[in-house]
């Protein structure tokens, strides 16, 4: 047969640049992980002691994953391998998604459907097509540990576990395409659940049972429920156990399965879950195109706020927790203590979240950007610009829209730590803490905001692969930098660097309003070139 | 007569694709205007133009006597647009996309007006307003387009293949559309494939061809260039007759009855002739627009064919010739 090989040369032109990214980023943060392990967390005693003050503050792990002894090897698995996991997971959904309901919501799989190829095995095509990215991915992540000095089996149980992970949550962007009409919804659905899946494993971390030596954590029952969770199981450098592996791949083909069930019996266009019929005239919000970009960014900036939230509400519910540390463990507040000088551990624990938060503020504003190129390459914007709307105003919505968005996480953060607050010991300390966090994140995003929106200008066909390119790459020089400890010149590359830290009593808001200029400038800068831009259609 | 659409030497360039190559083009105010050519001729690429949403690279476009590139949005106020391949937002319902068309459009300030205006838009095009985008089969995408146009009055109508995928029964609601916006002195740029729909609709046509204009005039005027078709019963020698008569050219026999084709001003002058000669079962027809069309569009068939190195067309179709005035 070689209609498969065909559709699968059409997919791995068409992805590689993409994916070589993909892969070499997740690489490069197992690499760089490991690498920190050694010069950071310099020697075992030292990294023993981290893991003590895990025992006391075992939300900690919610970032990490579930501690197995204080070697080098599992430690840095500890550190880095839920994140690898979760862009494996990224990386994956949106590679199934682009390939499958995207390419029927588009017309073009109706094109392939009608030939030889048929309706099923261009998805036969995007199966393998994953499955080998994700092998690439799992073998990329044992060689960087390897380079790294690590020993090679566990560095090859690591990147299988990391592949093993990946392929789930394929297999699961291939299902929710299945259930969504629009490659909107499916791809929105599949990242909740591989953002979800880093979640709840992490909860099942924190609510886990820690060995009499503080040193190994057995994750509750919680962590089952999770992709991430089942591939932490294999307990790499220490066990280096393949068997929950069989986790992941069996959850794989399950889906899969399913996946194919509802192919075979679907018409090609159509989805497992029906849209309903909506509102024959339009309410009041649409009534100008700053209403429409409300409209259309509505639902993922609601889905953004409500991470904010979980994440404010964890930033302060957890100060109590941190407090006790300092009097239980004063070596461990001694360090954290030189980390932040003249802040309190729940200052600091607060702080370190509101960094999280503020990229989602970002995220959020990018995305609102990202829709506005969406709605030029989908070829809507064509129709809105026809009636009485200069390119100016229609892109200054835009602009409306994503500071809103960033007002919106920002505050239901807040919220969320104001409401966690309730239980610290001095509730209007730690509320006001919150707050100042909350403020000193809105320039960073607003920068963000501003460079999506200086690329939709100038460079529209790779706005929003550069946009989440460049998150993703800043977010984790600004606020993984000190585990990656890299050159500062690259760490000051990153807004999220330059956000005052709300520490201590006298606070430098220096950077904050360099970054607030900045963004002003940007924007002024993106909304007055519109002026001169065609529209430039997808392709 | 005012003029509402005017290009002079307009050029645009994609790269090193050359879409228009100084392009003259002229509408004026009140007419039907037909905007034919074959694929990739042009003609979206003009109107985008036009609507300001892309920039002539050189050469001048105005709208209403103003530059469409910087006054964009204040033209609009008196344009409807109705693009040849419409996307609707996938979460936005056909009535929401109307609505939000109108109301930008400043067409909803009177709103019982409009409401009545929409719902006669709806019954006439058989819409149903409570679907979302992607549940629209493209003839209905395009009724939504078409909707959102005609429900708020504007002085120029930018038509891009409005009917593709219409059917039948509803190409003729939207020609009685036309009639009625022409009728309220609307001027409407169409550009078609459909060439009935242009014949039945518009006053004057413009050919263009790989960017430029080849061929502009109203219908009459057109069909003067080309050459009206005579046939009558054949009868042996008649051939030699007819190929002596003036103005007549291309004469062959093809199943049993003689055809030629003659200048179409000249037709008259050919008449007295045939009667002279008695013929039987005569009929004469005038040149379509279809004929227009291939004369233009197919030149680079021709070409091609020529390279082949045979004879004439009657040739190719398999019937006898016979050297007209030899
Ligand atoms: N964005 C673009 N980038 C590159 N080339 C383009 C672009 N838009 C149009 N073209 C080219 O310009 C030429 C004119 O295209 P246009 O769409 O105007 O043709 P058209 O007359 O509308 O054709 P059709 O009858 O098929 O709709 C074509 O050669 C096309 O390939
Ligand atoms: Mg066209």
């Amino acid at each position: 047969m070689s209609t498969l090989p065909a559709l699968l040369g059409q997919r791995l032109r068409r992805d590689w640049l993409q994916l070589v990214l993909w892969i070499a980023g997740i690489a490069a943060l197992g690499g760089v992980a490991a690498s920190a392990v050694t010069t950071t967390f310099g020697d075992e005693t030292e990294r023993a002691g981290v893991l003590a003050l895990t025992a006391t503050a075992p939300a900690i792990l919610i970032f990490r994953g579930t501690p197995n002894g204080a070697d080098a090897g599992p430690f840095a698995f500890f550190l880095i391998f839920a994140f690898l996991a979760l862009m494996a997971g990224l990386m994956s959904t949106f590679l199934a998604v682009r390939h499958t309901r995207a390419e029927e919501e588009q017309g073009r799989a109706e094109l392939v459907g009608a030939t030889p190829a048929g309706r099923v095995l261009p998805t036969v095509a995007t199966v393998v097509h994953g499955v080998l990215a994700n092998a690439v991915v799992g073998l990329a992540v044992a060689g960087a540990f390897i380079a790294g000095g690590f020993e090679v089996a566990g560095s090859l149980t690591t990147g299988a576990a990391t592949a093993a992970t990946g392929v789930a949550f394929l297999a699961f962007g291939l299902f929710a395409a299945q259930l969504f009409r629009t490659s909107r919804a499916a791809n929105t659905c599949s990242v909740a659940f591989v953002l979800g899946a880093y979640v709840v494993r992490g909860i099942g971390d924190a609510t886990g049972t820690y060995s009499d030596d503080g040193q190994h954590v057995t994750p509750s029952w919680v962590s089952w429920l999770s992709p991430i969770g089942w591939a932490q199981r294999t307990e790499a450098f220490a066990e280096d156990d393949l068997v929950p592996l069989l986790l992941p791949l069996g959850f794989a083909v399950l889906l899969v399965g399913l996946v194919f069930a509802f192919q075979s019996v679907r018409d090609q266009g159509a989805s497992v879950l029906a849209g309903g019929r909506g509102r024959a005239t339009a309410g009041p919000v649409l009534s100008s195109g700053t209403g429409l970009a409300w409209e259309l960014s509505r639902g993922a900036i609601i889905a953004w706020a409500v991470g904010a939230l979980a994440t404010g509400l964890l930033a302060t519910s957890l100060t109590p927790l941190i407090d006790q540390i300092g009097t239980e463990v004063p070596a461990v507040a001694q360090t954290l203590e030189q980390m932040n000088p003249g802040g309190s551990l729940g200052q600091a624990l607060t702080a370190t979240f509101f960094s999280i938060v503020g990229i989602l503020a970002a995220a959020a504003a990018l995305q609102v950007v990202i829709r506005a190129r969406q709605e030029e390459a989908h070829g809507t914007a064509e129709l809105l610009l026809a009636v009485p709307l200069s390119r100016t105003r229609w892109l200054v919505g835009y602009l409306v829209i994503g500071a809103l968005a960033i007002a919106a996480i920002l505050v239901t953060a807040a919220l969320g730590a104001v409401i966690g607050a309730q239980r610290a010991d001095d509730p209007a300390q730690a509320a006001g803490d919150a707050i100042e966090a909350a403020l000193a994140q809105f320039p960073a995003a607003l920068l963000f905001l501003a460079i999506g929106l200086v690329l939709f200008v100038y460079l529209p066909r790779l706005t929003i692969a550069l946009s989440w390119a460049a998150l993703g790459a800043l977010a984790v020089l600004g606020v993984f930098g000190d585990l990656l400890a890299p050159p500062e010149w690259m760490a000051d590359l990153s807004p999220f660097t330059h956000s005052p830290i709300p520490i201590g009593d006298d606070i430098d808001w220096t950077g904050g309003f360099w970054m607030l200029g900045l963004a002003a400038a940007g924007s002024v800068v993106a909304v007055w070139s519109m002026r001169r831009r065609e529209l430039a259609p997808g392709g | 007569m005012e003029t509402v659409v005017s290009t002079h030497g307009l050029v645009k360039r994609f790269g090193r694709v050359t879409a228009l190559d100084e392009l003259d083009l002229e509408v004026t105010r009140g007419e039907v205007h037909g905007f034919l050519g074959p694929n990739g001729a042009g003609k979206s690429t003009t109107i985008r133009i036009l609507l300001g949403l892309a920039r002539a690279t050189a050469g001048e476009a105005l709208l209403f006597d103003r530059d469409p590139w910087r006054h964009a949005a204040d033209l609009h106020r008196r344009v409807a647009y109705v693009p040849g391949d419409v996307s609707l937002w996938p979460n936005l319902t056909g009535g929401e996309a109307i609505d939000l068309l109108s109301r930008l459009r400043g067409g909803t300030t009177d709103r019982a007006a409009y409401a009545t205006r929409k719902q006669r838009l709806l019954d006439a095009f058989q819409l149903d307003p409570r679907k979302k985008g992607r549940a629209y089969s493209k003839g209905n995408r395009q009724k939504v387009a078409l909707v959102a146009a005609f429900a708020t009055p504007a002085d120029l109508y930018l038509l891009d293949e409005p009917t593709s995928g219409l059917d039948p029964l509803m190409e003729q609601v939207f020609n009685r559309e036309i009639a009625r916006v022409a009728a309220e002195g609307s001027t409407v740029l169409l550009s078609s494939h459909i060439l009935s729909e242009v014949e039945e609709l518009c006053d004057r046509v413009s050919i263009i061809r790989a960017g430029r204009l080849v061929e502009s005039g109203t219908l009459a005027e057109l069909r003067h260039l080309t050459r009206t078709e005579v046939a009558f019963v054949h009868e042996p020698g008649r051939e030699h007759e007819v190929a002596a008569l003036d103005g007549a050219h291309d004469v062959r026999i093809d199943s049993g009855r003689i055809r030629f084709a003659v200048d179409s001003d000249r037709v008259a002058g050919v008449l007295p002739a045939l009667g002279a000669l008695g013929v039987q079962g005569l009929t004469i027809t005038p040149p379509s627009l279809e004929e227009l069309f291939l004369r233009h569009y197919g030149d680079d068939v021709a070409e091609v064919d020529r390279s082949g190195g045979d004879g004439s067309s009657a040739d190719r179709a398999g019937t006898d010739s016979v050297e007209a005035r030899a």
